[in-house]
């Protein structure tokens, strides 16, 4: 989990374009949205490209997108938890 | 309709407190680039992270020039721009063809359209007044200064921030390279006019103005008229538009100043430029431009920012290094690729 959650502060900030933001900036449970990160709308579909792209795992259900997104563990919990075994 | 502020990002030292074209830059290949600011200077870091160069360049001299005014919010943005966002075009078709029209990413679309740059300073403002981007190939500036004139004249506006964009990018230089448009040997852009041959060095820039109907008693200068035509059957067309433009402003060549012309260096594109110096603008001291910026489609907005910086000055130190000439009267005429063609009369305050 631990690597994955890293993985993922590295392609949030690459996909984002964060500039001077480093992955150790990032909390695991830091929120990603609103008074956290600030990401907006926008880069909540970017965020479920990358998962598309990266991990193969699809959001099935749109209205799951907080929960998901909430932070980088929520984020890393459903990527492991929607994963295709050897994908 | 006054200019009241000029802001300009090109290939020479333009944007900011910089001298007025002091140190030229120069150019070897068949190309020309933006020397760009520092952007983050300029622009809320948060909303740079999505934009492109061009977006940078538009929205950075598009606030300038609203700063230099003292305006905060114009009454009205437009832009002219003939191929928009490329860089996020080619990167948004590049992926749809890499992955298969699936997963694609939404930020390069999204930023793609011709009229992301007015978008974004109206965004950046929270503008909600008139936005509008005109896409007319070599004619998209002047369609952009038709409009902003026919807002102000109609009294629906005070204040229009009016801007010319392009850029070059990797794929639009090797498109328009294998369509001819740009040497095929190495050139300096100092030596463009004196080594003619076939086609031009590429160019891109963002300049923006804000024109006001009301003098304010520190414009730079003003624009008296603006005309487009479009693919003259021949020269004589071309000098019967240059005539009934001036007659409608009541003037003639012999009380222009200068003349501002699109010579490029392509002895096709020239041709017309070298008869109406010869014959029709003699005697009349003449500059190009296009050495300082390149050709593209609305170069025309680098002209414009040239004339009016000129004018601002009171002299013009182009023609002759040993002998400044008063200006109160500046034509620019230019072509693109003998499609579209412009007139823009200026004259002091």
């Amino acid at each position: 989990m631990d690597k994955l959650i890293a993985d993922l502060k590295e392609q949030i900030i690459e996909q984002l374009n964060l500039q001077d933001v480093k992955p150790e900036d990032i909390g695991d449970d830091q929120p990603l949205f609103g008074d956290g990160l600030g990401l907006d709308s926008i880069d909540a579909l970017e965020l479920i490209v990358l998962l598309q792209q990266k991990y193969k795992v699809k959001l099935s259900n749109a209205e799951d997108g907080p929960k998901i997104f909430r932070s980088v563990r929520t984020i890393a919990e459903f990527i492991e938890s929607n994963k295709i075994p050897n994908a | 309709m006054y200019i009241r502020a000029a802001s300009n990002i090109s290939p020479q030292n333009t944007f900011g407190n910089q001298p007025f074209l002091q140190e030229l830059a120069e150019y070897t290949g068949d190309r020309l680039s933006c020397i760009e600011p520092d952007y983050k200077a300029l622009i809320d870091p948060k909303l740079i992270r999505r934009m492109s160069r061009i977006i940078k360049m538009g929205v950075a001299a598009g606030m300038d020039c609203l700063k230099q005014a003292g305006i905060q919010i114009p009454d009205a943005i437009i832009t002219g721009t003939a191929y928009g966002c490329l860089e996020d075009t080619n990167t948004f078709l590049s992926k749809m063809v890499q992955q298969n029209e699936e997963a694609l990413a939404p930020t390069a679309f999204i930023q793609s359209t011709h009229n992301t740059i007015s978008a974004q300073i109206a965004l950046l403002l929270q503008c909600h007044q008139y936005n509008n981007t005109f896409v007319n190939g070599g004619a998209s500036f002047e369609n952009a200064l038709l409009d902003a004139m026919m807002l102000l004249y109609e009294g629906e506006a005070s204040n229009v921030l009016v801007g010319g964009i392009d850029e070059v990018t990797a794929n639009s230089h090797a498109i328009l390279k294998r369509m001819g448009l740009y040497r095929s040997q190495p050139v300096s852009n100092f030596e463009l006019f004196n080594a003619p041959g076939k086609g031009t060095m590429a160019g891109e820039g963002s300049a923006f103005f804000i024109l006001s109907k009301e003098a304010s008693g520190a414009d730079w200068a003003k624009i008296d008229s603006v005309s487009s035509f479009y693919k003259p059957r021949n020269t004589a067309e071309i000098k019967q538009q240059i005539s009934i433009f001036l007659q409608s402003q009541n003037t003639n060549i012999h009380e222009i100043d200068l003349v501002i012309t699109g010579n490029n260096g392509d002895l096709k594109n020239d041709a017309v430029y070298g008869q109406l110096q010869q014959y029709d603008f003699a005697g009349v001291p003449a500059i190009n431009y296009k050495a300082l910026c390149g050709e593209y489609p609305t170069s025309s907005a680098f002209a414009m920012w040239l004339a009016a910086h000129e004018i601002k000055n009171g002299t013009c130190s182009f023609v002759s290094e040993s002998e400044e000439i008063p200006l109160k009267k500046v034509l620019i005429y230019n072509h693109y690729q003998m499609i579209h063609h412009s007139l823009i009369l200026l004259s002091a305050c």
